[in-house]
């Protein structure tokens, strides 16, 4: 698992030179672009006022559309002769106020609308979103007309309508979250600590709510103002003379073929303030989703990106062994440079071997498995240095079409929490039969047989059934045993378990290991095991190598290490494998070196 | 499946009942009656009285919407005041149009949007993405009635390679390619804004999904970049876009009021809104209903693709 | 997929090569028309739009000469007026027949009066006829023989004649009424020049040559109406070659049409008055000086000349000059006078109340109601009457307007298109038309002696008679100034050059008998 890793990089960041939310938003340069526009419009429509510009309302007939660039109108004057730069700025004004308004107005009544509903639950809320459903299903400008008829022209009745119309998107998004709050941990105990539903809501839901609605209104506030263009445009905004956007092309629209400019320009505007609320809208989204926080959302390359500054001579153990790792460096790039994972670390696995990796969340051993046929997701990961041979041949010196030969077919991964590393959409048959078929010439329906032996192979009971399972409809320990099957599929020479048994239960974990070790005797297969479980080592390992911030401190046979520990982290490590009997002198040995491992840890 | 389907149907009904109560209401709250917009300048009080009285509309409004309850569950969906004919022969007609133009920009934006997300994902800041996201915020960003009559300037009047309005030519049209060369325009306006949502939302979920541990898992196993893509990913990824293809049936619909005023398309959506203006309630509800159902249908059909997609959701 | 995405790209493209530019058929005029007709039964309708068709498919017992607004026979060859004005009796034209191929004669007359008058006529549940008040004078027709029919009236009415050539008058095919019913609006059967074909909803009328047209068959094959919304799309269309006429061109646009050779322009000012009421009841209009001070202000000729570009002319009173032999001709418009207007408005002590000004959005006869609106809102500022300007679509405008501005406005617009001098005064100057009596005086202006010229003139019989009362009547209206008199419009329309004989009628309707193309 590579998450560890990035979390406890991310979590350095947090803790130093972690930059701002402002800065962030700033590195991004559309976001910034689409900030600077906006705050250019928004300070020249608040300066409106005492820029020397006509008055907007001032109508002349004689002048009445006047080219762009007429002496004394800029812009051009509309079919009254009012001056269009004045108005322009003018409406500019309105149409974002009331754009603005109306978000916050959707966003106040549908959040609070998706709060009560996702709290309470039950009838209340099932009665409230059938309401917003009706709202959904009445065609949205249809529904505007009708509100503004009943209410009579004018902005501030748009307003409402377009804030009535938009209400559903807040309420749907922030009754999800809400519903999936109330049931949470800290819902719950604040419940029982007797406090009132109104606070629970407003101090502890409402602060995790918060940046759904901010997301929410950042991608609705550019469609309200087009929204509220569009009413005006059909005439039902602004009240005349005042000007707004939508009614300025309104009213151009009647002479769209005689003096286009008139709807063009504000037309322009529109689409200027628009698309700059959508590009730092985007921005901000960027910054404030969960998803998104750790960096920009980027797809992971089909290999890991490789930097390596120089490459290490293959020795001739390593030409000789199943798999070697020499002087291996990957890292994180991140905004202030790489944060490395992985610091020059070597190994060697023999053809039928069983090496254990072993150390804690963070310490880099998953990233170090991962390196080897270059899965680290990239970006941001970076090979930057060593080398991996698999059967005497540089991995990283290959292409990327023989690398992905190499995986699944002579070296297999065992990933942890197979509900994760399982495709949900595809029945573990199909997902077999697809590893088959990957790098065998073989038909559909043999490549279904052969998974259907797999799933057999790793004792899993009526095995032609249990194929047509989606990975949801099985037990961990099962999943687990696909997740084997499948790394079987071709016969592999080399299969590295990443922590496989981690997220199993006890009794199931013993199976697992029984398994991976009958197998590998009946095959042959070298096994690098990674764990941070020193107990599961003793178990199945030859040999053993303990991995710490990035390094290996100790490595040797796995009665050697177990034996007589030279590394204090080694020794700590040891110590957390409680032993049956053991009682409180487990506790004794952990109590026993705690200054140990506070200095260990931060060091 | 039979089952799921039968009771989201059986839940629609309360919705559209419910929805054409509002419907009534809000006719009923608008100033002006049918009598008054048939009479025009001539509606006097008493002229308005004697219409309204030949129009069954003097009966007190409970009554009113129950007759018209009744009637619908008849299959009659009264008769319209400002055309003079069946309400059902004019939505019939009209709706076909209308689904001729949302389904076509529907497709066009299911289609295109797709393509453009996942191109745009798959090669995550290559030109080919800072193109296509530069499009896509273009036609998020621009009024459609706007861009309607910009594509009427440009192709209809200075090109004059597409036809300016309407659905068939007068003469000589009434065939396949007519309607194509009539529906292009419209059609492509429509779906610019949609499009932009969908391209932009397949682009998250693609994105989104290439990061989880599954397509590691994909990749572990030697599968060609292209499976990831098309297969793992995408597969995954159409669990998240395909309610929100569904939703955009909803603005579609919406945004064809415009559309369909602007090219003059003979839709259901401009026909709603000269009802509502000639208070026409009866034409007003059937429509909405019409609208309404078929925007529920869409969605139970995005539903269901969903849980055929996700077996997880069928439970 | 794949398949499906070719097969539609290849349909896009041969969408795309096929050639473009409409062609209308060689001896069929098809006009653009500005809505979808609500129904082409000539009783069930209200609007200019759907007139322009039904004058081509039915005929009246009269109808206006060409070119003016005086009538003359049509399906009535004679009449004879009673002296006390009570009695009408037609003599009726033989050898016409209906298009469904039944005679027309007095039965048919009579059955069609009956259905809007009678409520016990069988088939008065066909309408509902939202214009019978037209008739409301008519207390019986009666069939004298088979070609004659008499109208017995319960008051002398003089509008009578020229009312039975309004689309209200216009006969139907009884046959053809008894067959439909209620959708006899969609498969109308008259006697006109020509002969309804097929209606498709929301797309076309198409009508055809009647070849046994008593006043001899036309000269086109077929004529086609197409509804077309939106004024830029109709201009689309028309610029496109996909429209051979197209009525009410947006004045803007006109100039571009006025200067292609291919296109030719037509204009004829008709009985239309657009003005603004104001409420004599409350607030500062009750004060005749700032009513005169509102007319002096509003600079009438920019606004016909630039906002409407010449499409209109400055009105003087509230009869149009259309009317030709009941108009005053010494009647002046007020002048622009700014300062005029200053000084009457100290002289009246006038507080600088804001005014409200009700402003329609769109509506028949009402041209361009925002912008004319909003420059006189303008023009009002400027001589120091502060005015709040609310916009209404054109049927909740009516249902504030139509009740009286008493409690809500100072001012409103309106405008109006009428077939006889009587009906605008008669409706809406009168203290017994006040809006709660059944009429159109939504300002409540009344003077006594308006009251008497116009009842008058109602039961007068001699033309003369009348025209001199309406005289007075302009005369004394326009200086109690209870509207702010603005404009008569002209209403134009474009034919592309191949189309001869095409001419409009100051009735605003649409006489298509003589029309050609070539």
């Amino acid at each position: 698992m590579s998450t560890p890793v990035v979390q406890a990089a991310s979590e350095q960041e947090r803790g130093g030179r972690r930059p701002t939310a402002w800065r962030l938003l700033m590195n991004n340069r559309l976001a910034a672009a689409g900030f600077f526009v906006l705050a250019t419009i928004i300070v020249v429509a608040l300066l409106a006022p005492i820029l020397p510009l006509h008055d907007p309302n001032v109508t002349s007939p004689a002048d009445r559309l006047l080219p762009v660039f007429s002496e004394g109108h800029p812009l051009g004057t509309d079919h009254l002769g009012r001056d269009v730069l004045a108005r322009l700025v003018w409406g500019t004004r309105v149409s974002l106020v009331v754009g603005v308004s109306a978000a916050l107005l959707a966003a106040f009544t549908g959040s609070l609308i998706g709060l009560v509903a996702g709290y309470m639950g039950g009838r209340a809320d099932n009665l409230m979103m059938r309401g917003i459903d009706m709202l959904m299903a009445f065609p949205y400008i249809l529904l505007a007309l009708a509100i503004v008829a009943v209410l009579g022209p004018g902005l501030l009745n748009a307003l409402y309508a377009i804030a009535v119309v938009n209400i559903p998107f807040f309420a749907r998004n922030v009754r999800g979250i809400t519903l999936g709050l109330s049931h949470r941990e800290f819902v719950d105990a604040a419940r029982l600590s007797g406090k009132s539903h109104l606070s629970i809501v407003l101090t502890e839901i409402l602060p995790n709510v918060l940046p759904v609605i901010v997301i929410t209104m950042s991608t609705t506030v550019g469609w309200m103002i087009l929204e509220t263009a569009g009413l005006s445009f059909l005439g039902l905004g602004a009240q005349p003379p005042q000007a707004d956007l939508g009614s300025m092309l309104g009213q151009g629209r009647s002479l769209l073929f005689t003096a286009p400019m008139i709807s063009v320009i504000p037309g322009v505007m529109v689409f200027l303030i628009v698309m700059s609320i959508n590009l730092f809208g985007d921005g901000i989204r960027d910054v404030l989703d969960p998803r998104l926080r750790a960096g920009t959302l980027s797809r992971p390359m089909a290999v890991t990106r490789l930097d390596r500054k120089e490459v290490p001579e293959l020795d001739e153990t390593a030409r000789r062994s199943a798999l070697a790792v020499r002087e291996l460096e990957t890292g994180f790039e991140g905004v202030d440079g790489i944060e490395m994972a992985v610091k020059r670390v070597s190994f060697t696995l023999r053809t039928g071997e069983c090496l254990g990796l072993v150390g804690e969340s963070g310490s880099g051993k998953s990233v170090t498995a991962l390196s080897l046929l270059r899965l680290v997701a990239s970006p941001p990961g970076t090979i930057t240095g060593g080398a991996v041979a698999i059967g005497g041949r540089d991995v990283f010196a290959l292409p990327e079409a023989e690398i992905a030969s190499l995986r699944g077919g002579k070296m297999a991964y065992i990933f942890q929490d197979p509900l994760t590393t399982l495709h949900p959409l595809f029945t573990i048959g199909e997902q077999i039969a697809e590893a088959v078929r990957a790098h065998q010439p073989v038909s559909r329906r043999k490549a279904h047989e052969k998974a259907v032996e797999l799933l057999r192979s790793v004792r899993i009971p009526d095995p032609e059934q249990r194929a047509k399972s989606y990975p949801h409809q099985l037990s961990g320990g099962q999943r687990q045993r696909v997740g084997i099957a499948m790394a079987l599929a071709n016969d592999p020479d080399i299969i590295v378990a990443d922590e496989p048994t981690t997220a199993l239960d006890v009794t199931v974990q013993a199976e697992i290991l029984q398994l991976l070790q009958v197998l590998r005797r009946e095959r042959g297969l070298a096994l690098l095991f990674i764990t941070h479980d020193f107990g599961v080592v003793a178990e199945i390992c030859d040999r053993v190598a303990v991995m710490r911030h990035g390094e290996i401190v100790e490595e040797g046979e796995t009665r050697d290490v177990l034996g007589s520990p030279r590394h204090p982290y080694t020794r700590r490590l040891i110590a957390c494998v409680p032993r049956p009997g053991q009682g409180s002198a487990f506790l004794d040995a952990i109590r026993a070196m705690p200054a140990e491992t506070e200095g260990a840890g931060i060091a | 499946m039979a089952a799921y389907i039968a009771k989201r149907l059986i839940a629609a009904i309360p919705v559209l009942l419910g929805l054409s109560l509002i419907v009534f209401l809000i006719m009923a709250m608008i100033p002006g009656d049918p009598a008054t917009a048939i009479l025009g300048s001539y509606a006097t009080p008493e002229n308005v009285a004697r219409l309204n009285r030949s129009l069954g509309l003097d009966k007190p409004l409970p009554q009113q919407y129950v007759i018209w309850l009744g009637n619908l569950l008849q299959g009659d969906f009264g008769r319209s005041y400002a055309l003079n004919r069946p309400v059902l022969d004019e939505i019939l007609e009209r709706f076909s149009a209308t689904l001729i133009l949302a389904g076509t920009s529907l497709v066009l934006c299911s289609v295109f949007g797709l393509l453009a997300g996942i191109v745009s994902a798959v090669r995550q800041f290559g030109w080919v993405d800072r193109i296509v996201t530069f499009f896509v915020l273009i036609g998020i960003s621009i009024p459609s009635f706007f861009l309607g009559l910009l594509f009427i300037l440009f192709f209809a009047v200075q090109l004059r390679v597409l036809p300016a309005s309407g659905m068939y030519a007068i003469y000589g049209g009434g065939d396949l390619p007519d309607l194509l060369r009539h529906l292009v325009l419209p059609a492509t306006t429509l779906a610019v804004v949609a499009t932009g949502v969908v391209a932009r939302l397949t682009r998250t979920a693609m994105l989104e999904v290439l990061r989880q541990d599954y397509i590691r898992t994909a990749r572990a196993k030697g599968l060609s970049e292209r499976k990831v893509i098309y297969r793992h990913a995408l597969k995954a990824a159409m669990v998240s876009i395909v309610p929100v293809i569904g939703l955009q049936a909803g603005f579609v619909l919406g945004g064809a009021v415009y559309i369909e005023t602007v090219f003059q398309w003979p839709g259901i959506g401009a026909m709603l809104v000269k009802a509502i203006s000639t208070r026409d309630i009866l034409l007003v509800q059937g429509g909405v209903l019409f609208v309404a159902a078929a925007y529920v249908f869409v969605n139970l059909i995005a539903d269901v693709i969903q849980a055929m997609l996700d077996p997880r959701l069928k439970a | 997929m794949k398949k499906l995405l070719a097969a539609a790209f290849s349909a896009a493209l041969l969408a795309f090569i096929s050639p473009a530019s409409a062609q209308t058929p060689p001896n069929a005029l098809i006009i653009g028309q500005i809505a979808e007709p609500q129904s082409l039964d000539p009783h069930a309708v209200t609007a200019v739009n759907d007139f322009r068709i039904l004058v081509n498919i039915y005929d009246g017992l009269t109808r206006y000469k060409d070119g003016t607004l005086e009538v003359e026979p049509s399906l009535a060859e004679s009449w004879e007026v009673s002296d006390d004005g009570l009695t009408y009796t037609f003599k009726l034209r033989s050898d016409v027949t209906f298009h469904d191929g039944t005679s027309f004669n007095a039965e048919a007359v009579k059955f069609n009066f009956d259905r809007i008058l009678d409520e016990d006529h069988p088939y008065h549940d066909t309408g509902p006829f939202p214009l019978a008040f037209f008739f409301s004078a008519v207390d019986e027709v009666s069939v004298i023989d088979d070609l004659t029919v008499e109208f017995r009236l319960s008051e002398p009415y003089a509008p009578f004649l020229s009312n039975l050539a309004y689309p209200t008058g216009l006969i139907a095919s009884p046959a053809a009424i008894e067959q439909h019913g209620k959708d006899f609006g969609r498969n109308p059967s008259g006697t006109g020049a020509y002969k309804f074909e097929e209606w498709e909803a929301n797309s076309r009328v198409v009508v055809t040559r009647n070849e046994d047209y008593w006043d001899g068959p036309p000269a086109l094959e077929a004529v086609i109406f197409r509804p077309i919304t939106d004024a830029n799309t109709r201009i689309a269309e028309m610029l496109s070659g996909g429209l051979d006429v197209m009525v009410e061109v947006p004045p803007d646009s006109l100039q571009q049409f006025r200067s292609d050779p291919s296109f030719e322009v037509h204009e004829q000012a008709g009985p239309h008055v657009w003005y603004v009421m104001l409420n004599l009841k409350e607030g500062p209009f009750t004060d005749l000086k700032v009513r005169q001070a509102a007319n002096y202000a509003v600079n009438k000729t920019a606004l016909v000349e630039n906002i409407l570009q010449g499409t209109a002319e400055v009105a003087a009173g509230p009869i149009p000059p259309a009317f030709a032999w009941a108009y005053n001709e010494e009647v002046e418009p007020y002048p622009y006078d700014p300062d005029q207007a200053r000084q009457l408005l100290e002289e009246a002590g006038y507080d600088g109340q804001e005014l409200t000004f009700y402003v329609a959005e769109g509506g028949s006869g009402m041209l361009d109601p925002i912008a004319m609106g909003t420059a006189i809102q303008a023009d009002l500022e400027a001589v120091g009457l502060p005015t709040r300007i609310e916009t209404y679509e054109w049927n909740t405008f009516l249902g504030q307007v139509n009740p009286g501005l008493e409690g809500k406005a100072d001012m409103a617009e309106m405008a109006w298109m009428t077939n006889d001098p009587d009906t605008l005064p008669f409706l809406t100057l009168r203290t017994e038309a006040f809006p709660d009596e059944g009429g159109f005086n939504s300002g409540y202006y009344s003077n006594e002696e308006v009251d008497k010229l116009l009842e008058e003139a109602r039961a007068a019989t001699s033309q003369e008679r009348r025209a001199e009362l309406y005289k007075q009547v302009q005369e004394i209206v326009h200086e109690d100034a209870p509207w702010i008199f603005v404009a008569n419009w002209k209403q134009n329309a474009i034919t592309r050059a191949e189309v001869s004989g095409f001419k409009l009628q100051p009735s605003f309707f649409l006489m298509l008998q003589d029309v050609a193309k070539q």
